[in-house]
């Protein structure tokens, strides 16, 4: 039976993620935490590859605050999720989490597929996958649309800046894939329920022979700054306007901007 | 640890880079691994290279699989920057030369600064919404967007060329179906209609295409327009993972406006949304806007539009 495990990341959703128009801070305060999109894309190949194959199909997660997302992820398909939660990954970057989950799925054992999101819905390096195939020794097949297993690895179509690579693996290999690969289902209340029971396997980095040393982030963040935008927020159609008048209110205001030829 | 190494699968990204490099390289080493012949090298030394590696990869394996063969050219020196250009292949390649050289990376780099022994670099988060400022110490891998720099060619300069063979693949290429050349161009159009998910039917595009015919502009769309629905072709749909347009006019319905799609309209000199909902984020930044269907608004506009001019 092969063993597959789908990696995610826990991130704030950039949604509701605010802009000081002054300091150009962000706000975080009302922000809430999701499974990364992308990762959801990776969690539901696992899931379908698990049913197709009956493989055995587990979750992998690290970061600071990932408690609170284990049920959630757990409804999405896998048997068990294999976390570490620790403090010090706050400030991780992709090469400080790759090394984690390196850790974490060379602790499972004999794994022969990693399916990852192409990139993270916050900070989107895009490196995680890559970086994991080479550390764990697997091959890097990043960019996938369509995945399937055969005996000895996998097939895959990756689709790049010029067309579709059809490409063959044999070996155990690290797989990013990008969202049109599949639409993940919304859980149903018997999945809610259903990943109650199911087992959850928490780790430390000491498990994984990692030092605090090793997880201190090589990139020093020394800034965010907010974006904005100065825009004029001018609505055509209040004071009762009709839709037809503030059409035609717009268009004037367009001319008069000297925008309409 | 010196010099600076730039890696790219094509010639042409490679000349850009190559351009940074020898601003940030004084007088260390700039070395270029490129695809191709001899003359590709010498190209590559006259836009800056000292000396060139060139990788001679097999049809049938992906270029990124020159891992290895690249990291045993660094075993005497590392380079304290490796600079790689931003394709799919070269994010793969530069994120596993990182792993192995244990460095960080610096995705879809937009600046980097040499200050003193440190690397400043900057890029985009959140989707759009913001940037991030970093510092390094040690060697750096940065991916470089395509077009970040402008290629100069000097004169009469001199250098090595030298062949690579890559070996110990572990991916084989069964099939390539290239992209069909298409003809849409929406990145340099002055008017661009934008089109959402807030479109009830495909049919119903007409009436955009309706309005771009009238102000002579251009379709464009969002993400799941394009890849989910697939109403427009990949090549309309503007943001962060898409296009990114400039025009005087952005003119848009059934848009919500998440962060990721408005990365792509930033620079439009003017935002105009048609939305039913007055809680949507393109409320927030558009100049003008008119809340209702656009089943009733498009119709309106395309008259107005018309009477107009
Ligand atoms: C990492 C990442 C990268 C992404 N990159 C991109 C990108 O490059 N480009 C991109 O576009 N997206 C991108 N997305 C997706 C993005 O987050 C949004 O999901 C997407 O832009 C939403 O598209 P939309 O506005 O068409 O649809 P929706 O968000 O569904 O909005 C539809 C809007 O239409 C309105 N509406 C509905 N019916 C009507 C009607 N009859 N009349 C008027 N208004 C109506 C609704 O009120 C709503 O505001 C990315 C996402 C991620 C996670």
């Amino acid at each position: 039976m092969k063993k597959i495990v789908a990696c995610y990341k826990w991130v704030a959703d950039e949604a509701d993620i605010r802009i000081d128009e002054k300091s150009r801070a962000l706000n975080f305060d009302r922000v809430k935490y999701k499974i990364s999109e992308y990762d959801r894309n990776a969690i539901e190949v696992g899931n379908s590859l698990k049913d197709k194959y009956s493989c055995e199909f587990v979750a992998v997660t690290c970061g600071a605050q990932v408690e609170s997302s284990l049920k959630d992820v757990l409804s999405r398909g896998p048997t068990n999720v294999y976390y570490i939660n620790d403090e010090i990954l706050a400030d991780a970057d992709g090469g400080v989490t790759a090394k984690v989950l390196a850790g974490i799925i060379k602790k499972i054992g004999a794994v022969d597929l990693v399916i990852c999101g192409e990139g993270s819905g916050d900070e989107y390096g895009q490196q995680v996958g890559p970086r994991l195939a080479a550390l764990l020794g697997y091959a890097s097949c990043t960019f996938v649309t369509k995945l399937d297993l055969t005996d000895e690895g996998l097939m895959a179509e990756r689709k790049l800046e010029d067309g579709i690579e059809v490409v063959q693996v044999q070996g155990p290999a690290v797989v990013t894939v990008l969202p049109d690969i599949n639409t993940p289902p919304i859980p149903t209340l018997k999945q809610i329920l259903g990943a109650k029971k199911k087992p959850t396997t928490k780790l430390s980095l000491k498990d994984i022979g990692l030092s605090r040393d090793a997880c201190a982030p090589k990139l020093k963040n020394i800034g965010v700054l907010g974006t904005v935008m100065e825009r004029k927020g001018i609505c055509m159609n209040i004071d009762g306007l009709s839709i037809q008048e503030a059409a035609e209110k717009l268009a004037k205001r367009l001319s008069a901007d000297g925008i309409l030829g | 640890m010196s010099g600076i190494w730039v890696i790219s699968e094509t010639p042409k990204i490679a000349w850009e880079m190559l351009a940074k490099a020898r601003e940030l390289a004084g007088n260390e080493v700039v070395t270029a691994f490129v695809v191709g012949d001899y003359e590709t090298g010498m190209d590559a030394i006259s836009f800056g290279a000292d000396q060139v590696l060139l990788l001679e990869m097999p049809a049938n394996i992906p270029w990124e699989e020159c891992r290895d063969v690249i990291l045993k050219a660094g075993e005497t020196n590392k380079p304290s920057l490796i600079m790689v250009a931003a394709t799919r292949r070269g994010k793969d390649l530069a994120a596993q030369l990182a792993a192995l050289l244990d460095a960080p990376c610096v995705s879809e780099c937009k600046s980097i600064i040499k200050d003193g022994e440190n690397f400043l670099t900057e890029r985009i988060v959140y989707g759009g919404l913001a940037v991030k400022k970093m510092v390094s110490n040690g060697c750096l891998v940065a991916t470089i967007p395509p077009g970040t720099y402008h290629p100069e060619k000097i004169e009469g300069r001199s250098g090595d060329v030298k062949q690579l063979k890559p070996q110990g693949f572990k991916m084989v290429v069964r099939e390539r179906r290239p992209k069909p050349a298409t003809s849409v161009n929406i990145s340099d159009a002055n008017i661009v209609v934008g089109v959402g998910r807030g479109f009830g039917s495909k049919e119903e595009i007409q009436m955009a295409e309706r309005l771009a015919d009238i102000l002579d502009g251009a379709i464009g769309c969002t993400r799941p327009v394009a890849e989910d629905l697939r109403w427009l072709p990949e090549e309309c749909y503007i943001g962060l993972s898409g296009q990114v347009v400039r025009p005087a006019l952005y003119l848009c319905a059934g848009v919500s406006g998440q962060v990721q799609h408005v990365y792509g309209i930033r620079d439009a000199k003017t935002i105009v949304a048609v939305e039913k909902n007055e809680n949507a984020p393109i409320i927030r930044i558009a100049d003008y806007y008119i809340l209702g269907d656009l089943k009733e608004v498009l119709p309106a506009l395309i008259g107005a539009f018309a009477k107009a001019k």
